[in-house]
């Protein structure tokens, strides 16, 4: 479903070229959820971005669902991701004056609803049901990263990107935000990415891959 | 459920940040909707202040030379200084004073020249005593001179007896005849010798004598010289002054004078003959004298002068028809009475009704002598003032000096009415003021405030556009995350800059509406507490004001703000803002 073939991304200082991701080549396959573990600085948060069309590769090719990124426009990539993709960072980003709710909403391609519904059925999934109308100020981080999760998960994405989504969060929290994200593989069939430097996050991973200066090696 | 990133959630959760933006734009707005109404209120008020000039011409005296009262009394005042000098003079060199003086010094200098004449009656005394000697001396020899004179009459005896003898020598009769006749005259005729000393003493005596009476002679023509030299100087007085040339001049300025004070107390040259020339002029629909006076009123922009017609009564009658207004309490002044009638507007400018008193005795810039008493309130769509014509002429020189006319053109006829006054008036002492030039005045001063007011409002467009465009800056930089997050899931540029742009409007929008609102609230409440009880004039819903004056400050702040947020959209990285750690 998303393949990506002898990936690189260079950032030249001056005469140098740091080499953020270099040559990589992977396939996601649909309902899969791959984890990407490596120190900080193995350009695993590079990778995601290339793979998430947040970032165009510096040489190689990305493919989702055979439609190459390198033939798709930037608002078209857009739309890729906001239709298609899902996104837990590792801070929640979540919209300080809107409800946990609407938060969830924001996420949403339709506003109808069945979306509100579905919005609500998250919320309750993430066990924030009684909280749908709090504002971020007013949840724990976990909380607030759990409505991240939602807000990702609200429009069904075919993959869901998420980038250090536990970092910040305890390990009990920690693993309560992988789980949902590890359900959403089976119960809503999209493929999970997950970027960690905590491997006992992945432990649900269907295979987990190890970044190194750029380098892709299976852990 | 709307949508989370609805106008209406984002300015329903952020009314803290949203308020303040607003509240400064209203009240922008706000200043410039009262700022501009009360400029147009000015210029309104002006335009109603001076309307009457909608319908007539007014015919004023123009300041000239012979127009000014000061020139003939200063032309008077030149002649008597020219009479003063002349009396100046005779008192300057050579006049009264020296005359004076000489004619003080003249005993003394007379006194000098005593001594001289006692000399001379002195020496004078001595030629008489002299001449009197020698009268005496001369008594003897005269008795000679008798003598002498006999012996010339014996010669003629003698001649003939020698005659007679010569021819008869023989004949001896003559002589003795002669001899015997002359015998006795002959002893008488010679001296003898006493006779003689006495003669020869009365020779002497005369011989001395004459040479006394010759130096005395001698003395007294010196003296006489010396007195006539002496006496003409003390004679030399300076001739006085004629009086009878500064007497003339004086009566010649003394004259002028009285022409020049006649000349003030006439109404100026031509009025008579332009009155009645102006009446023949076709479309004209009538003509009044017009002993105009002024008031002093407050029009907001600064005092300006009313201008009040000094008409007789029927005048006063046919200028308030020509209007269509209405005494609507009191009455019209009567003739030859200190009495005025206003039109509403103007009683409430200046705080008076009927009964109330105006004048320069009330208000130093009233050009309206003394105090008149309002008689009467007039009510229409014109303002109005009238004050008697006779009382004005009759009891105040200036007033009669000033007088002008009223030329009220039929309507259509104002163009050809107005041009055919100005050929009459030609280069005469009169100038026109009719409503094109009223008006051009009021535009003129109104254009200076309105530079000034839009000056401001540049100004303040700046301000708030710098201000409004940091506060967005700030708000956009505390929302950096949301812009950040949105614009990694997908939502595109474009969108994100229209969804700011639509906040932006919502807020100038609605700063727009509050501050035209607030300014119509306060502007109500300006109009009915100070316009109307003042006399002026507001129109509180214009809309030039409210809609097209007020809309460059919300624009440009839109404009401004949108564009640095929209710059900064553009370039906004989103993974920059996912991978900050804050």
């Amino acid at each position: 479903m998303l393949s990506a073939q002898d990936l690189a991304l260079d950032y030249r200082s001056g005469s140098s070229v740091a080499h953020a991701v270099d040559t990589v080549s992977l396939s996601v396959d649909q309902g899969s959820f791959v984890g990407l573990i490596g120190p900080s600085g193995s350009g695993k948060s590079s990778l995601m971005y290339l793979l998430s069309g947040l970032k165009r590769p510096t040489r190689g090719t990305v493919a989702f669902e055979g439609r190459d990124y390198g033939k798709i426009s930037t608002p078209g990539l857009m739309r890729l991701r906001r239709q298609r993709y899902g996104f837990v960072f590792q801070q929640h980003f979540l919209v300080n004056y809107l409800s946990a709710l609407e938060n969830v909403m924001v996420g949403a391609v339709r506003r109808n609803h069945e979306a509100v519904a579905y919005a609500q059925e998250l919320l309750r999934r993430v066990g924030l049901g009684d909280k749908l109308r709090q504002r971020p100020y007013q949840l724990s981080i976990g909380e607030r990263q759990r409505v991240a999760v939602a807000r990702a998960l609200v429009h069904r994405p075919a993959v869901i990107f998420a980038d250090e989504p536990t970092a910040s969060l305890d390990q009990a929290t920690g693993l309560e935000v992988i789980n949902l994200l590890a359900d959403y593989r089976t119960r809503g069939g999209g493929s999970v990415v997950v970027v960690t430097h905590d491997p006992a996050m992945l432990t649900g991973a269907d295979w987990v891959l190890q970044m190194r200066d750029g380098r892709l090696s299976p852990a | 459920m709307e949508n989370p990133l609805s106008l209406w959630h984002f300015y329903l959760r952020n009314k803290r940040k949203v308020l303040p933006v607003v509240g400064i734009l209203a009240l922008a707005i706000l200043g410039v909707v009262v700022t501009d109404s009360l400029l147009a209120s000015a210029r309104e008020t002006a335009y109603a202040t001076f309307g009457s000039y909608q319908k007539l011409i007014l015919v004023a005296p123009r300041a000239t030379r012979d127009q000014d009262l000061a020139n003939p009394l200063a032309d008077s005042l030149t002649q008597l200084r020219e009479v003063q000098l002349k009396v100046d003079n005779l008192d300057g060199p050579g006049g009264l004073s020296a005359y004076y003086d000489a004619v003080i010094a003249l005993p003394a200098r007379v006194r000098a020249q005593l001594p001289a004449v006692q000399q001379l009656q002195i020496d004078a005394a001595n030629a008489r005593y002299y001449a009197a000697r020698l009268r005496g001396d001369l008594v003897p020899l005269g008795d000679l001179i008798v003598r002498v004179q006999r012996l010339q009459a014996e010669q003629k005896s003698f001649d003939q007896l020698v005659q007679q003898l010569t021819q008869n020598p023989s004949d001896p009769r003559p002589l003795i005849s002669y001899l015997q006749q002359h015998q006795t005259w002959l002893q008488s005729v010679l001296p003898d010798s006493a006779q003689l000393g006495r003669l020869q003493a009365a020779v002497g005596n005369a011989s001395s004598d004459a040479a006394g009476l010759q130096q005395s002679l001698q003395a007294m023509g010196r003296d006489t010289t010396n007195l006539n030299a002496a006496g003409q100087s003390v004679a030399n007085i300076p001739i006085p002054p004629s009086p009878s040339g500064t007497i003339d001049q004086f009566k010649a300025a003394l004259d002028r004078l009285t022409s020049s004070l006649g000349a003030i107390q006439a109404p100026q040259p031509g009025l008579d003959k332009l009155v009645a020339d102006s009446a023949r002029i076709p479309g004209t629909a009538f003509v009044k004298r017009d002993a105009y006076s002024n008031l002093d009123i407050n029009l907001l922009a600064g005092n300006a002068q009313f201008d009040l017609y000094g008409f007789d009564q029927p005048g006063m009658g046919q200028l308030l028809s020509l209007y269509g207004d209405k005494v609507v309490a009191g009455r019209l002044p009567r003739a030859d009475a200190n009495e005025i009638a206003v039109s509403e507007e103007i009683a409430r400018s200046r705080h008076v009704w009927v009964g109330g008193k105006v004048g320069n005795a009330i208000d130093e810039l009233d050009r309206l002598p003394d105090t008149f008493t309002v008689v009467g309130i007039i009510r229409g769509p014109t303002r109005l003032g009238v004050i008697p014509l006779d009382y004005l002429t009759e009891h105040y020189l200036f007033e009669r000096r000033y007088q002008g006319l009223v030329v009220v053109p039929q309507a259509g006829h104002e163009q050809a009415v107005h041009d055919q006054l100005q050929g009459l008036i030609a280069n005469s002492a009169f100038r026109l003021f009719d409503w094109p030039y009223i008006k051009g005045k009021i535009d003129s001063l109104i254009a200076n405030l309105d530079v000034i007011n839009r000056f401001l409002i540049l100004l303040v467009t700046i301000v708030l556009s710098l201000v409004v465009g940091l506060l967005n800056n700030l708000f956009f930089r505390q929302r950096m995350n949301e812009f950040g997050l949105l614009a990694a899931v997908g939502y595109s540029r474009w969108g994100l800059i229209l969804r700011v742009a639509w906040e932006s409007l919502g807020v100038t929008l609605a700063a727009w509406i509050i501050g035209v609102g607030l300014g119509v609230a306060v502007l109500s409440w300006f109009n009915l507490t100070f316009i109307v009880p003042h006399g002026l004039l507001m129109n509180i819903f214009d809309w030039n004001v409210l809609a097209l004056h007020t809309l460059p400050i919300p624009l440009m702040v839109f404009v401004f703000g949108m564009g640095t947020v929209a710059w900064q959209l553009l370039r906004l990285d989103p993974i920059s803002i996912i991978e900050r750690r804050d």
